[in-house]
């Protein structure tokens, strides 16, 4: 079987005033259909420029230097605008962090989950359905989501919900066109933790019912442990680390991803004592050579600053990029 | 000291007399014709170097109440003491005088830093404020409080655009500490920042309280943190506290509904054998 979502050596350059951003150096990661992948790294690791690259809506002015995203047996850097219109929002969709900032603030819920069945009726050249027959899919689309009374939320402007609902409102947005792929850029990171184990319970339960296919982005390594089966760990534009969560959370290869883990304070009580890690994260106009990760890594030796790590399979669903992994 | 019977479990707790101690705290704000109890009757107190946690979700009047113990906002109704003195009933220089026993951390620290004062002029400002050590005197004092952060001297001649959210945050805390403060009131400290400076700031605060013998006033959402780091916790709700007591026995075992929601919330995540 082949993967719904295959990324190859992907590298993408980002030119600025101050000099080239090398934002994202060789990238591998496949999804099977069906399959949940959390990407997790901390700001400027070049997460939400990945995901919005599989979408087609990365900085204009990034520069592909090499390799490519494959989406269902389609090269997506190669599609006209056209052609992205009938995959973007469509096979693919996303929801993104700030529930508000997506929702416009002049018109009800239903008049633009409305104009989002039409889009999709229009982008597949189908005819648009009478006004009865759209306001009986947004309130399916809102049942979708677990939205109990359809009816008030259609009428409602997006300042008289609460942020949870307002997320259930994008997501129930993005599932309008059947996508078989789900972007999700920082789900529940503006939302409270009652709200965010509600939304994320939700997205697991879409999963299960649907088949969704899922890439969640976040900074928080609990919300990617509550909803995805696969785990990517990304440091300064390279995936470190990357298979079966349950693997890479409870036996860390990576010493990146060991010193993430050991970072967080523990909801459970101190059962290890906090560790950080030192120094900050590279400026990716000059990168560090070789691992990227060599000047704050408590392993690295000379090779590391020498050669780029190649990533090596070290488990039935586990690979990392390490000179020096953890046994 | 007859009140002392009325006063919350967690006073018993503290035993001596505490550092600071809030009774009967009410905020109320007027918007449009409407009331809103932001802070509806909260009690607390924090015990000498003791590191008091405030959890509670968006808009459920922790920050409210730390602004009201640094009278930042006025209290609709409620006293808060400071090491037995009344403060809310000072004034003008006797305020004045109080407020360098107590400073506070915001949450954001790139918005917290004036972008045109170097960071030397940042952490002088409280000298300039409160004190009269001026010239060599002043840029000593500046270059031992980037010490005491664990910054380089250098950083003096800096822009806060040339420093990580990190590297500011230490900033905020060398000028929040430059007056040898009794109290600090940390207001997320550490919610804008990722996991692993999270990591450097909750150590340093740790080592800090020791080393400088400060006490704690610790708001934030994070239940993970707070329980690595505070003796004691507040949980509120819609501008009350639902339960307070020791951390270890919040956590352990919550009596509030709404406190075990919170704490159920929190996706758990499998850590480690070792």
């Amino acid at each position: 079987m082949t993967a719904l979502l295959n990324i190859e050596n992907y590298r993408l350059d980002i030119p600025t005033f101050d000099g080239v951003l090398k934002v994202l150096d060789g990238i591998d990661i496949k999804l099977d259909q069906g399959d949940t992948l959390g990407i997790v790294g901390e700001s400027g690791c070049g997460k939400t420029v990945l995901a919005r690259s599989i979408l087609g809506i990365g900085p204009r002015n990034a520069k592909r230097v090499s390799g490519q995203i494959v989406f269902d047996a389609t090269a997506l850097d190669e599609l006209s605008e056209a052609e992205w219109r009938r995959i973007r929002g469509v096979k693919i969709s996303m929801i993104f962090q700030d529930p508000m900032t997506y929702l416009n603030p002049l018109l009800t819920i239903g008049r633009q989950l409305s104009d989002v069945v039409v889009a999709h009726h229009r982008a597949q050249g189908m005819q648009v359905p009478a006004k009865a027959e759209r306001l009986a899919r947004c309130g399916q689309l809102l049942e979708q989501v677990q939205i109990a009374d359809t009816q008030r939320v259609l009428k409602s402007y997006p300042h008289q919900l609460s942020g949870g609902m307002r997320q259930r409102i994008l997501i129930a947005m993005a599932l309008a066109g059947e996508p078989k792929l789900l972007i999700a850029d920082e789900p529940t990171t503006a939302l409270d933790v009652t709200i965010q184990a509600q939304i994320l319970k939700l997205l697991r339960d879409l999963v299960d019912r649907l088949g969704l296919t899922v890439v969640m982005i976040s900074h928080d390594v609990g919300a990617i442990a509550a909803l995805s089966r696969r785990v990517a760990v990304m440091y300064a534009g390279t995936v470190v680390e990357q298979g079966e969560a349950e693997s890479i959370l409870t036996r860390p290869r990576h010493p990146y991803t060991r010193g993430l883990l050991a970072a967080l304070p523990d909801i459970e009580g101190a059962t290890h004592p906090l560790e950080a890690i030192p120094g900050t994260i590279p400026n990716l106009i000059t990168p560090p050579t070789g691992c990227r990760f060599h000047p704050r890594c408590p392993r690295a030796t000379a090779i590391c600053r020498q050669q780029k790590p190649e990533t090596r399979s070290i488990g039935a669903d586990h690979v990392v990029a390490c000179h020096h992994a953890f046994d | 000291m007859s009140s002392l019977a009325t006063m919350p479990s967690i006073e018993a707790a503290a035993g001596a007399k505490p550092l600071l101690s809030a009774r009967h705290l009410t905020k109320v704000f007027h918007t449009g014709g409407q009331e809103f109890r932001a802070v509806d009757d909260v009690s607390l107190s924090v015990g000498h170097g003791k590191v008091l946690g405030i959890v509670g979700e968006s808009g459920s009047g922790k920050s409210t109440v730390a602004r009201m113990v640094m009278r930042l906002i006025e209290p609709t109704s409620g006293t808060v003491m400071f090491d037995g003195d009344d403060l809310t009933a000072k004034t003008g220089e006797a305020l004045r005088r109080m407020r360098r026993n107590m400073q506070i951390v915001f949450q954001n620290p790139h918005s917290a830093l004036n972008p045109r004062d170097t960071i030397g002029d940042a952490i002088a400002e409280p000298f300039l404020v409160q004190t009269r050590v001026r010239g060599s005197e002043l840029d000593r004092k500046v270059e031992e409080l980037l010490d005491i952060v664990s910054l380089p001297k250098t950083f003096k001649y800096r822009y806060p655009h040339e420093l990580s959210g990190g590297q500011k945050q230490r900033v905020c805390i060398a000028r929040a500490v430059a007056l040898e403060p009794r109290l600090l009131v940390l207001d997320e400290p550490t919610s804008a920042l990722d996991v692993s400076v999270q990591a450097q700031i909750i150590m340093f605060l740790q080592d800090l309280r020791a080393r400088l013998n400060l006490t704690y006033l610790f708001i934030s959402h994070n239940l993970a943190v707070v329980r690595h780091l505070c003796d004691d916790v507040v949980v509120m709700n819609k501008g009350a506290v639902v339960e307070s007591g020791p951390t270890e026995a919040v956590f352990k075992s919550p009596r509030n509904a709404y406190t075990r929601q919170l704490i159920e919330s929190v996706p758990r995540i499998p850590r480690p054998a070792s």
